[in-house]
């Protein structure tokens, strides 16, 4: 992958727009292949960032982060 | 008439109906009613919500009596012109919030929000709620639903008192200072509008839409509507709504887009080079038909410039023989004359000296030769007495002869 796509819903953007080129028809053997490989990556980015909120709920309290930033703030 | 005191009225609102120039409505109470009309510039002018005046609302009407003297085709009436409306009891919250509303809006607060971009699929979420809810479990459901299970960072806070609002801004803003929160979501359960108050307060709703954080609200109802709806980002009617607003991605659904996205670009890869191979297979074995077809081509060249070759020399050599033929002929014929004469003078000397010795110029010249019988010639007398019988050869013929005797 060139660059890592800036969010969820721009690498989508870009894989639909790769997969349309595609269905066209209208590219030639270099760009295709140019074309899957930028595919694949995108939807490698968007699987690990589906897999980051698939891995089980995590809950935490606004409060208690407040005092853990409070108490590591703290001079030793 | 109407210059009698003003008075301020209590009832309920029965049969608002408009004409182009008046409103008209009785207000009613347990013990009656009473006709009333306001002009409608005055109404726009109070800033009432819409649909404030309706049936069964009750209002607090100041005004005075008036009268209507009619016309040829109007009947004359008595009613109470009203000059100032406003909405009682929860009427009054109704219009200090809508009073609220329309400054806010005005001030162009309730864009700003909607403006900010969403993350489809945002990892971590930031919720305001309370504690001990059922908003909160909803919440909690319809993320669950969505397939999502990413991080939530619960800002709990009282959602009714009047500590709510302040402690609901004070969550809020904490929530956004948090550099991995996403969306923030605020919600509670439904309630009468006083319950709803918090979230109606100005303080909190500015800090809401000043925020750069998208915030989802899901207060109350579908009914009710607070003023955090107006200037949230997205306002839904439940919990679960809000859980979809804050992950509008269903991740189930996305897999599977993924796993069809990933099958067609496998599709087009493998088709763009199968559906090329056969010409890539022809143009593999272009160059060595090619080459094929040009050996070929140099070999019958070569045999043809070897067969043009030999026939040309050939041809040479047949030209040049026949040239030398020619030539020698020629030399041959210019040697031959010279020479056949000095051989026809020195053939004619020759025969001339041999005829000069032939025995038969010498038998012409009267001499004989003698010869035995077998033709050899006697040369000495020896010979000729022992032969006996000799032949004389003489030029013109042969006679035998006897030798007699010897001396």
């Amino acid at each position: 992958m060139s660059e890592k796509p800036e969010s969820y819903e721009a690498a989508v953007e870009r894989l639909e727009q790769i997969i349309d080129r595609l269905d066209s028809g209208q590219a030639g053997l270099r760009e295709t292949l140019e074309l899957c490989g930028e595919g694949r990556d995108l939807v490698t980015y968007c699987t690990a960032e589906l897999d980051a909120v698939g891995e089980g709920l995590k809950e935490l309290r606004l409060d208690e982060i407040a005092t853990k930033l409070a108490s590591s703030a703290e001079p030793a | 008439m109407r210059r009698r005191a003003r008075v301020a009225l209590i009832g309920e609102v029965t049969g608002f109906s408009r004409s182009k120039a008046q409103a008209y409505f009785e207000l009613r109470d347990s013990e009656g009613a009473v006709p009333c009309t306001i002009w409608l510039n005055e109404l726009e002018k109070l800033g009432l919500p819409e649909q404030g005046l309706r049936d069964g609302t009750e209002v607090v009407i100041s005004g005075g009596p008036d009268y209507y003297r009619g016309s040829a085709h109007s009947s004359a009436s008595f009613s109470f012109r009203a000059t100032h409306i406003r909405l009682a009891g929860e009427g009054d919250l109704l219009a200090r919030l809508e009073a609220l509303r329309k400054q806010l809006k005005a001030e162009g607060l309730f864009e700003l929000q909607g403006q900010l971009r969403r993350p489809v699929l945002p990892k971590t979420i930031g919720v305001v709620t309370a504690e001990s809810g059922a908003a909160r479990r909803d919440l909690l459901a319809g993320l669950e639903r969505r397939g999502w299970a990413g991080t939530v960072v619960w800002a709990f806070a009282p959602v009714q008192d009047r500590h709510a609002a302040p402690a609901i801004t004070a969550a809020i803003q904490d929530l956004a200072a948090q550099p991995q929160v996403e969306a923030i979501v605020v919600t509670r359960g439904g309630g009468s509008l006083a319950d709803l108050w918090a979230f109606c307060d100005e303080t909190l709703c500015r800090t809401v839409a000043m925020l750069r954080v998208p915030v989802v609200s899901a207060v109350g109802h579908e009914r009710d509507s607070t003023l955090i709806d107006d200037v949230a980002a997205v306002a839904c009617s439940t919990p679960t709504h809000a859980a979809e607003a804050a992950v509008p991605l269903d991740c189930g659904t996305a897999r599977l887009g993924l796993e069809r996205s990933v099958a067609v670009l496998s599709r087009a890869a493998n088709g763009a080079v199968r559906a090329r191979t056969p010409h890539l297979v022809a143009l593999a074995r272009g160059p060595a038909r090619a080459l094929r077809r040009e050996r070929l081509a140099l070999n019958q060249k070569t045999r043809e410039i070897r067969a043009a070759s030999e026939r040309g020399i050939a041809e040479r050599l047949g030209f040049q023989r026949r040239l030398a033929g020619v030539v020698l002929e020629r030399a041959a014929r210019r040697a031959a004359g010279a020479e056949m004469e000095r051989r026809r003078v020195a053939l004619h000397r020759a025969e001339v000296a041999l005829r000069a010795h032939e025995p038969e110029r010498t038998l012409e010249r009267g001499y004989a030769l003698v010869e035995d019988r077998q033709g050899e010639p006697v040369t000495d007398v020896g010979t000729a007495s022992a032969a006996e019988r000799v032949r004389l050869r003489f030029a013109d013929g042969t006679v035998g002869a006897k030798i007699e005797e010897s001396q």
